[in-house]
């Protein structure tokens, strides 16, 4: 009887949601706020409470669901979506997984999805519905890669999580090891929660590489960190864009102290030269997350999200040109404008998209900084 | 039965209708619940009717959906060979786990399963053929003559023809003869031991075949998704298909199709509303779902299956056709001697039980085993029938031993038992627990019974439990509820059991106790035709009058030990058994009556 | 694998394996008392540990909600009770320490976070707050289910895993923290440096263990519990009531739990979801014990974290999957060696 009287409900909520889908836009969003990767994905859902209530000066509804870090769980919130919710367009999840899932869901409906996490690369006809935020992880770590090559690292051991992000981070150093002339010695792999890594770094040090890299985010990461510096590990030790926020330095105390990474420029902004092209916007970012959410709250995951609903708000302003939210043609539309934004400014660099490039950062996305004093700096 | 068939034909359209009439999104999860309904029906009949608990179901899953998406896309074959593939490995990794951990104690296995399915996980994660972490992607769909079967609707057809297949066979199933036996594991594997039903090799069997079912859902799984992560198979999975099971509960089959829905749309209903009381990020849906777990399994630890089943109208049985009995062994002619007890011995850490016990019984008598309470005849009863291995001695039945048998072999070779303390299983009928005692007059698999190719055989069983019951006249009560029997009846229906297995030797266990006169006058009926009828019966009980008056020949134990044996009068004017029963009193009076208890 | 390597793992699988030994105690003594194998002992650790950080940083830790809502709980079923026991008397009482102590401990770790104290005042005060969880969530969840068979049990535990672990993220957030050590010494010793926190684990984990067969052989609460251990309905006979068994148990658990918890929270990072993988672990060790004998099942535990430094060390990603899959051929050993399988029936 209940279920009759919530599809009876259901079917009035369609009908209301149809009636008035010609008055907003709605935006699926599925952030893994829970499980594993809920580390990340709160950052990532905070951002939301700060987007502006427009879409291209259309209103705009932010519907969004927990995936608890599991991939089948997000495709059927991105079926939900596209199916229940007859959403414009969908972001998420801060898994890679649980993206690479969705974008099947997004091929399927023909829904334009705005990934929230770097995906390797994708078939066709699911890359041209998919558009990703951050930087895609070659080109962060390509950062490393050149400073360790400035450095004349020659061997570098790696350490990194015994999951998805583990496996992404290696393979960027790994790819980027022979144009930048070193050789990865080890590879390590360690647990979110393992309460000590010192076989791996042991490991590590018996190899004694110039450099490690860890492939790990958050205060996680803190672990091999404090470990290799326990063990008396004195090279330098680089990180990824996950690991740039402020648990990662309270976790890891003075071990911290000169680990170096690849980062979007929000979260050194006030440091960054006037004439740096995201500087005003990631100020302005930062002030808003840090008035809401504390004081050195600061995180590039949230950034992610604003640079996505940035990347949305202009493609909306072209799409709603040529159709009615809520339409199949608007999808489309959307679609399109995204794949032809061109100089939106977002937290974290400067998006130019194009049919070959679905993320369209380049160079100017990434800075280097490293833990001085218990504050991330721009490392210069 | 005409309701239920109404109801049956009107579920039957309802589901075939369904994604015609509903929204895509309530299809997509009419998916996911086929898919958890059938994980959490080899839940229910493992864990709710076996009561064998495991939390790695989702170990299962993940072997056969990694199985079927490995092979289709690295291989490139076809989803149906996938099939045959993810079933072959789910049968044998749970070959493997079941026999290491089936013969501990339940939570050893319970462990166990937690374990591997953490073990599991990160092998998955770990295995570059199966994409690490990121698993599989581009899984191919089923696809029927050429036809892919690759949207909601079309895989929602694919997924609730197998699920509704495997409700309606293990619905079968534990119909059957296999299925009493399964229904007898969970309180009384010791009863269906005596019976002669192999616990263990069927409690691997229940194991396995839940796997299976679990298997299946791993293949439908991977080509309906079309990806395979090792996330969907981490140990909180495990656990959601167990809670699944619990909230469905355990009596029904359907406990699972109620279970698998209920925990399902739940998710969906609290994902889409607990944001709106917090904006704070939680796990608050799984606070929600322990709660609601430790509020059912405080108020209703059956599970919603049996409250929704009493909702429903209930079809009345038929009584089973009159069928000829199948073949018998000729009973060995009176005076043959069935039963040897020589020497024998048990000690419990340093108390002795039994003490250098002899004595023998024939086909065609009936032997009294008497004695004061803890003087260790209950003790005899299980060496003899194999439920405790004896330290000392030796048994033997029609000749050859039987001291180290287990009592399923024992029950084989012709001896019977009934249990002092009733071992009935108490929310089956009363017919079906005779049947049980027929478990090895019969020998039909798992797959005859889920099919009901085995109608010819269970017609025959269920005929001679109906026969066996209406000799010790409970023959109008065959479908109640054997729990609902007042307690005389019970042992009768006890008795029952031990003659639907067609003995030659029957131990009985203080039938008597509980009877009311008449009751009492037409057992001793009972047991003087089956004496007639070449039976040997050991005999304990309480009631000297009924004992006297019916034993052939008697043995009184004390402290474990004989004490005496012979003619009901000679050990009447014993003074050592006067002695013992009534503690050295003057010997006159006790002659007369010597009935020092009643009950135990 | 050179010497000194074996030696820096040995102390390192010495240190979380003297912490899992600690767990294996605990899970070992709620088991032989009240037959729950509980799961949610690694809950105690990570409430202990991430409140004793949320202190450190200068803030209430949410443990408190958890408490006063726990001992809410129990006031009204307790309450209840005695009204349908016509014992209104009983009220007060009920109030007092249900109501009011949760609500004094509250405002003591409130306090508590708003001053500087030194580390022994926190650790008391994370004490205060996590040793009452253990007594509150056996009257809610366990008490009234106490004849239940082990199974059902079981299942209760993962539903209060859920509950507690599900609270761990709300109140602690996803962050893991870790706290200040007691001291930060280092020893050399030969070719190895020993930091004071490892031997601080090693050394509180001993006391613990002598404290605990002290308290078995020489009490006579410990020796009621021995007795409930070995014979349930034979102690309840002699007077001694399985409620009240069961609650020492369970403080008694939930202390080891939280002083687990603050020893390790210096060197390992604790996050709201350690517990389950840090109970497992203490679960494998008891198994590996044979589940019976407290000397060996924290022998068993030692040996899970040497087994987990050394993988480790060798093939590092497939750490767990060496692990877990280890209790496979020891329950296949034991399989063996009982003759005949086990027949047994569960309690109805």
């Amino acid at each position: 009887m209940r279920t009759h009287a919530r599809l009876a409900a259901l079917a009035v909520t369609c009908a209301v949601a149809a009636a008035a889908a010609h008055a907003e836009i709605t935006i699926g969003v599925t952030l893994g706020t829970t499980g594993p990767g809920s580390s990340l994905g709160i950052p990532y859902k905070n951002a939301f409470q700060l987007v502006p209530k427009t879409l291209g000066g259309e209103p705009v509804r932010y519907i969004i669901l927990d995936d608890e870090s599991k991939p089948d769980n997000a495709a059927k919130n991105a079926r939900k979506f596209v199916t229940e919710d007859k959403v414009d367009a969908i972001m998420g999840s801060n898994g890679v997984p649980s993206a690479v899932a969705m974008t099947q869901v997004a091929a399927e409906s023909a829904t334009p999805m705005v990934s929230l996490t770097p995906v390797p690369p994708l078939a066709p006809e699911r890359n041209r519905w998919t558009f990703v935020v951050p930087q895609p992880t070659q080109l962060m770590m390509s950062a490393v890669a050149q400073h360790m090559k400035a450095r004349g690292v020659k061997t570098v051991g790696f350490i990194g999580f015994s999951d998805t992000w583990g496996d992404l981070v290696y393979n960027a150093v790994n790819a980027l090891s022979a144009s930048n002339g070193y050789k990865l010695v080890t590879n390590e792999r360690f647990g979110r929660a393992d309460p000590s890594v010192t076989g791996q770094v042991l490991k590590i040090t018996a190899a004694a590489p110039d450099a490690v890299v860890v492939g790990g985010s958050g205060s996680p990461a803190a672990t091999p960190q404090i470990a290799l510096r326990e063990r008396g590990y004195k090279g330098p030790i680089y990180h990824n864009h996950g690991t740039v926020n402020r648990p990662f330095i309270q976790t890891g105390k003075k071990s911290a102290e000169g680990a170096i990474a690849p980062t979007g420029a929000l979260i050194v902004a006030e440091e960054l030269p006037e004439s740096f092209p995201t500087r005003a916007v990631s100020l302005d970012f930062v002030k808003r997350y840090e008035a809401a959410f504390g004081a050195g709250s600061r995180n590039a995951f949230a950034g992610y999200s604003w640079d996505g609903v940035a990347l949305l708000d202009a493609a909306a302003k072209v799409a709603l040109k040529k159709a009615k939210p809520g339409t199949p043609a608007f999808r489309a539309a959307l679609r399109d404008a995204l794949e032809n934004v061109k100089d939106v400014i977002g937290t974290h660099g400067v998006y130019n998209m194009s049919p070959a490039n679905h993320n369209g950062l380049d160079e100017r996305a990434r800075v280097l900084v490293q833990v001085v004093n218990g504050e991330w700096r721009l490392l210069k | 039965m005409r309701a239920q068939a109404v109801l049956a034909a009107a579920l039957l359209l309802a589901t075939a209708a369904a994604p015609l009439a509903l929204p895509e999104f309530y299809v997509t999860l009419l998916n996911y619940i086929g898919l958890a309904t059938l994980v959490t029906l080899g839940l229910v009949v493992m864990t709710g009717v076996a009561g064998i608990v495991s939390f790695g179901q989702q170990a299962f899953v993940g072997i056969a959906a990694y199985a079927t998406a490995g092979l289709t896309t690295l291989a490139g074959l076809s989803p149906w060979a996938g099939l045959v593939a993810s079933l072959a490995a789910t049968a044998a990794s749970a070959l493997l786990l079941g026999a290491v951990t089936l013969r501990l104690s339940g939570h050893y296995l319970a462990i166990a399963t937690i374990a591997w399915g953490v073990a599991i996980y990160y092998l998955f994660g770990n295995l570059p053929l199966l994409g690490q972490y990121s698993g599989i992607d581009n899984v191919p769909p089923v696809s029927l003559g050429g036809w892919a079967i690759d949207s909601g609707r079309e895989s929602y057809y694919l997924i609730w023809t197998f699920t509704a297949a495997a409700l309606v066979a293990e619905r079968n199933l534990l119909a059957s003869r296999l299925g009493r036996a399964i229904r007898a594991l969970r309180f009384r594997a010791v009863m269906a031991e005596s019976c002669g039903v192999d616990t263990a090799s069927l409690k691997l069997l229940v194991f396995v075949h839940a796997a299976l079912l679990a298997g299946l859902a791993g293949w439908l799984h991977a080509h309906f998704l079309r990806f395979v992560s090792p996330h969907a198979f981490g140990i909180n999975a495990g656990i959601d298909y167990l809670f699944m099971a619990v909230i469905g509960g355990a009596a029904e089959v359907w406990g699972a199709l109620v279970g698998a829905s209920i925990m399902t749309i739940l998710k969906e209903w609290l994902k889409d509303w607990l944001p709106a009381f917090s904006q704070r990020s939680g796990n608050y849906e799984t606070v929600v779902f322990g709660v609601l777990m430790l509020l059912l399994l405080h108020r209703a630890r059956d599970g919603l299956a049996p409250v929704l089943a009493r909702l429903l109208p209930e079809g009345a049985r038929q009584r089973p056709a009159q069928v000829a009995a199948p073949a018998r062994e000729a009973p060995p002619p009176a005076g043959t001697v069935l039963l040897e007890v020589h020497g024998l011995g048990k000690r419990f850490g340093g108390l002795v039980a039994v003490r250098d016990l002899s004595f023998a019984m024939n086909a065609g008598e009936i032997l009294g085993l008497i004695g004061p309470n803890g003087a260790g005849k209950t003790t005899v009863f299980n060496l003899v029938g194999g439920a405790l291995a004896a330290d000392e001695g030796e048994v033997r039945l029609k000749g050859s031993r039987i001291d180290r048998l287990p009592s399923r072999e024992i029950a084989r070779r012709g001896l019977r038992r009934t249990f002092q303390q009733v071992h009935l299983v108490s929310r089956m009928s009363v017919l079906d627990n005779v049947a049980i005692g027929a478990h090895l007059r019969g020998g039909r698999g798992a797959l005859a019974a889920m099919l009901r190719a085995e109608r010819d055989e269970e017609r025959t069983l269920l005929s001679e439990a109906a026969r066996a019951l209406d000799r010790v006249g409970l023959g109008e009560h065959l479908f109640e509820p054997a729990g609902s029997l007042p307690l005389g009846s019970q042992r009768a229906v006890e008795i029952a059991r031990a003659l639907a297995g067609d003995p030659q030797v029957l131990l009985l266990d203080e039938p008597a106790a509980g009877l009311r006169y008449g009751e009492k006058r037409a057992l001793a009926a009972l047991l003087d035709r089956l004496r007639a009828e070449g039976l040997g019966i050991l005999l304990v009980e309480h009631d000297m009058e009924f004992v006297m008056g019916l034993a052939d020949r008697l043995v009184v134990m004390d402290f474990g030990e004989k004490l005496a044996e012979g003619l009901p009068d000679e050990v009447r004017r014993d003074p050592a058994v006067i002695e013992a029963y009534l503690g050295g009193e003057a010997g006159d009076r006790g002659q007369k009556n010597l009935k020092p208890e009643t009950g135990s | 694998m050179s010497a000194d390597i074996v030696l820096w793992l040995v102390q390192d699988g010495i240190t979380t394996g003297a912490i899992y030994a600690l767990l294996a105690l605990a899970l070992l003594l709620v088991f032989a008392v009240t037959r729950i194998i509980f799961v949610p002992q690694g809950e105690f650790v990570s409430y202990a540990a991430l409140s004793l950080g949320m202190l450190q940083t200068g803030q209430t830790p949410g443990t408190v909600w958890v408490l006063i809502a726990g001992g809410a709980i129990v006031a009204v079923l307790e309450g209840a009770s005695a009204l349908a026991r016509r014992e209104p008397a009983r009220l007060a009482r009920i109030l007092a320490v249900y109501v009011a102590g949760p609500l004094a401990i509250a405002a003591l770790a409130r306090w508590g976070a708003a001053h500087a104290l030194g580390l022994w005042a926190q650790m008391a005060i994370v004490a205060a707050l996590v040793v009452p969880l253990g007594p509150l969530l056996y009257r809610i969840a366990y008490r009234p289910l106490a004849d239940a068979s082990v199974l059902v049990l079981f299942i209760v535990s993962m539903a209060a895993h859920y509950v507690l672990s599900g609270l761990g993220l709300v109140i602690f957030g996803g962050e893991g923290l870790r706290t200040n050590p007691i001291s930060e010494a280092r020893f050399d010793v030969g070719v190895l440096k020993i930091g004071a926190q490892s031997v601080w684990v090693a050394g509180a984990s001993l006391v613990c263990m002598i404290a605990l067969w002290l308290f078995f052989e020489h009490t006579l609460v410990g020796k009621a519990l021995r007795a409930t251990a070995i014979n349930r309905v034979g102690a309840r006979l002699a007077g001694i009531p399985a409620g009240l068994t069961g609650s020492i148990a369970f403080v008694l658990a939930a202390a080891i739990g939280a002083a687990s918890g603050v020893l390790i929270s210096p060197i390992a990072t604790i996050y709201y979801d350690s517990g389950l993988m840090i109970s497992l672990k203490g679960f494998v060790g008891a198994i590996l014990g044979g589940m019976a004998s407290y000397p060996l099942a924290a022998l068993g535990a030692l040996g899970v974290g040497l087994i987990e430094s050394f993988s480790s060390f060798w093939a590092s990603a497939l750490k767990e999957t060496i692990v877990f899959t280890l209790i496979i051929p020891v329950l296949l050993w034991r399989s063996l060696a009982s003759r005949h399988p086990a027949v047994e029936d569960e309690e109805e």
